[in-house]
């Protein structure tokens, strides 16, 4: 996948240029605005990660006028200042996701896979991985063929694991799914609905399903 | 009287219709002793008539000539006047017939008097000195009594008309001179945190109005700048410091990924990834309460019905609870909605549960009383915990004082209730600490205004 940051921020720009590199993305880095342009005129991206704070110009301003000017491809917004009025305006103007700093890379990309798989969809309607079977029509869940009796919190956290099976997904993701806020990062909230998920699927599964990441998330084996 | 409008208006009404009141009133003397002085003119004309009747020699008259001499002008005029001359000393007299024998009522030391006279009613007499005759000469003062009926008739008609006109041109006029004042109003009632840019328009004159409205505008220009300047101290600090947090994460992230650390230098690590998401939480916290102080933080109020809302809470309080070897009961009184937004006194509630589960000894009851009444949502959470005496209690919203933290290893940042205290001030409420109903344990309440239930009585 071919990938433009925006961020002027030196040190972060190349660390996010060698990661995305490391994780198999072509990264494009630059760190205006006029930047960023200049690279879009050139070359297709098919992602673009844009800090909001440049020094020649508003990120949120640049989304609006990519819009107005019908440039349709995914914009990941990337910044510092985490008040949901930030956060809504940006997504009004067009952009597609918000990351709050400090992320994790781990976050990025599955933000980033998120946002392209958008793009080109292809519903299933159950998902199967490790002998848990998750009926998105039926709303049920079996364990070696036997139903397993789910809240629904613990309902909807499993669809986004195994939507996202084999990838750690972070805590601040994993909240904003589920209570559409990331207050309950602070809480143990989101330790306390894995446990006892953990608890149901590999009672009855006989060996672990997730794997604690500590300081990250969870991923789903 | 509520408004300057109806105030203006009433005593513009009120000293318009008295100062006419007034004036008729005055109208009402002149008129009426104009109208006597005529009565006057006309007994002195009839006396000097009778005069010339009486001819040159009438001081040597006896009743008889001088009846002879008179009865035939005062029959002529008897629809008119009623005579009476006496002579002080002898009997000679004379009076006109439509006396009936009567006297003219008489009044010491006045010439010219007013009295009343039975079967022919108000008079107006005027005696004339005759040498040796004293001759009286009454007329009725009807037409007097008629026309001041009739001037107080008209008055009165005229009075309550500008009663009526004094209120409609005060109210028309007490609104043209407010208007700017009602514009001044509407602006400054917009202007909030989200458009401080915006100004009462000014027009182009010097008076009161505008020199309020441009004091105001200065005020504003002064409140638009402190906010600014919050604003942009919050942007900027968060950006200063969240961006060298991110790449602090991102490197010690990659040194756990890339592997090859000996155990303990990895679990080093994760510790520092650890504190940076603590650090990373104080620092919101902070910018939050800066923005809050300053009201700069958008707070979306909507009505919601709180039954509702904390069905969706508990389901999350308990597994809290259930997690932490706690029992958390809940209690939901009255119908209605209060007005609030969802996420924030989410946050508040959690926080409130937290401490009280912390606070609670194992197997402890944490339990939440929420009540809607007499226009307020009223929530408490109360736990079984040590309670704090009532010069901590006072202490716990200020920021970063904690109690108690050793209990339960509590890793807050000390914000908590802060925040709380912030949110809650939003919505405009409160919120207070007070020990709890048993023996020990501290009960946190907070109110916000609710909305009364529409379909108690129906229902």
């Amino acid at each position: 996948m071919k990938v433009l940051i925006v961020e002027d921020e030196m040190r972060l720009g190349q660390f996010l240029r060698q990661g995305l590199s490391e994780h198999a993305h072509t990264a494009n880095w630059v760190q205006t605005c006029r930047g960023a342009n200049d690279a879009l005129v050139e070359t297709k991206y098919d992602l673009i990660v844009l800090d909001l704070s440049l020094p020649d110009g508003d990120g949120i301003e640049l989304v609006r006028e990519w819009r107005a000017s019908g440039f349709n491809e995914p914009v990941l917004i990337l910044s510092a200042r985490d008040s949901l009025e930030d956060r809504i305006k940006g997504l009004d103007v067009g952009a597609d996701d918000y990351l709050p700093k400090p992320f994790s890379l781990e976050e990025l990309l599955a933000r980033m896979r998120a946002l392209l798989r958008r793009q080109s969809v292809t519903k299933q309607t159950v998902l199967e991985r490790n002998g848990v079977k998750l009926d998105l029509l039926g709303h049920t869940v079996h364990v070696n063929g036997e139903a397993v009796d789910l809240t629904g919190r613990e309902y909807a956290l499993l669809e986004i694991f195994m939507q996202n099976a084999g990838r750690v997904l972070t805590r601040t993701l994993i909240s904003e799914k589920i209570w559409s806020s990331h207050y309950e990062v602070d809480t143990n909230l989101l330790d306390v609905y894995m446990s006892r998920l953990r608890a149901k699927l590999e009672g009855a599964l006989g060996k672990p399903v997730f794997k604690t990441v500590r300081g990250i998330g969870y991923q789903f084996l | 009287m509520r408004s300057i409008s109806a105030r203006l208006t009433f005593w513009y009404a009120l000293s318009a219709t008295v100062t006419l009141a007034i004036l008729f009133l005055a109208g009402y003397q002149l008129l009426e002793s104009r109208l006597i002085h005529g009565l006057d003119q006309l007994n002195e004309a009839e006396f000097r008539q009778l005069k010339e009747h009486l001819g040159a020699d009438y001081q040597h008259l006896n009743s008889q000539a001088m009846d002879e001499r008179i009865r035939d002008t005062s029959e002529s005029s008897s629809v008119l006047f009623y005579i009476a001359i006496e002579h002080p000393k002898t009997d000679i007299k004379f009076k006109s017939r439509n006396l009936q024998g009567r006297e003219i009522p008489d009044i010491k030391g006045k010439r010219a008097y007013s009295a009343s006279m039975e079967g022919i009613g108000d008079l107006r007499v005027d005696e004339f000195l005759l040498a040796p005759f004293d001759v009286t000469i009454a007329t009725s003062a009807r037409s007097v009594h008629d026309g001041m009926r009739e001037y107080v008739k008209v008055c009165a008609a005229l009075l309550l008309a500008m009663l009526v006109a004094s209120i409609g041109i005060g109210l028309g006029l007490s609104r043209l001179l407010l208007r700017p004042i009602r514009a001044i109003r509407e602006t400054a009632n917009r202007i909030g945190s989200d458009n401080l840019s915006e100004r009462i328009p000014v027009a182009d004159l010097n008076d009161e109005v505008t020199d309020l409205a441009r004091l105001l505008n200065q005020m504003f220009d002064r409140l638009e700048s402190a906010f600014d300047q919050i604003r942009r101290f919050s942007d900027e600090a968060s950006h200063e410091l969240k961006t060298p947090l991110s790449l602090v994460r991102l490197h010690a992230e990659k040194m756990l990924r890339d592997g090859d650390l000996p155990p303990a230098h990895a679990e080093a690590v994760l510790v520092q990834i650890e504190e940076l998401a603590r650090l990373n939480q104080i620092i919101d916290e902070m910018l939050f309460l800066s923005r809050a102080e300053a009201k700069a933080i958008r707070i979306d109020l909507k009505p919601h019905d709180p039954a509702r809302f904390l069905e969706t809470f508990n389901q999350d309080a308990r597994a809290l609870a259930e997690h932490s070897g706690r029992r958390y009961v809940a209690t939901h009184k009255g119908r209605g909605r209060a007005v609030f937004e969802e996420k924030w006194v989410r946050q508040v509630l959690l926080n409130l549960l937290t401490n009280a589960l912390n606070a609670s000894p194992p197997t402890g009851l944490v339990s939440l009383r929420s009540e809607l009444k007499g226009g307020l949502w009223r929530v408490s959470v109360e736990d079984e915990g040590p309670g704090l005496p009532a010069n901590q209690r006072e202490r716990i919203f200020e920021r970063f004082v904690r109690f108690n933290t050793s209990l339960n290893g509590d890793r807050g940042s000390g914000l908590g209730l802060t925040i709380s205290r912030s949110i809650i001030s939003l919505h405009g409420g409160r919120i207070f600490a007070a020990p709890a109903n048993g023996e020990q344990g501290l009960r946190v309440t907070f109110e916000i205004p609710s909305l009364v239930a529409e379909t108690s009585v129906a229902a």
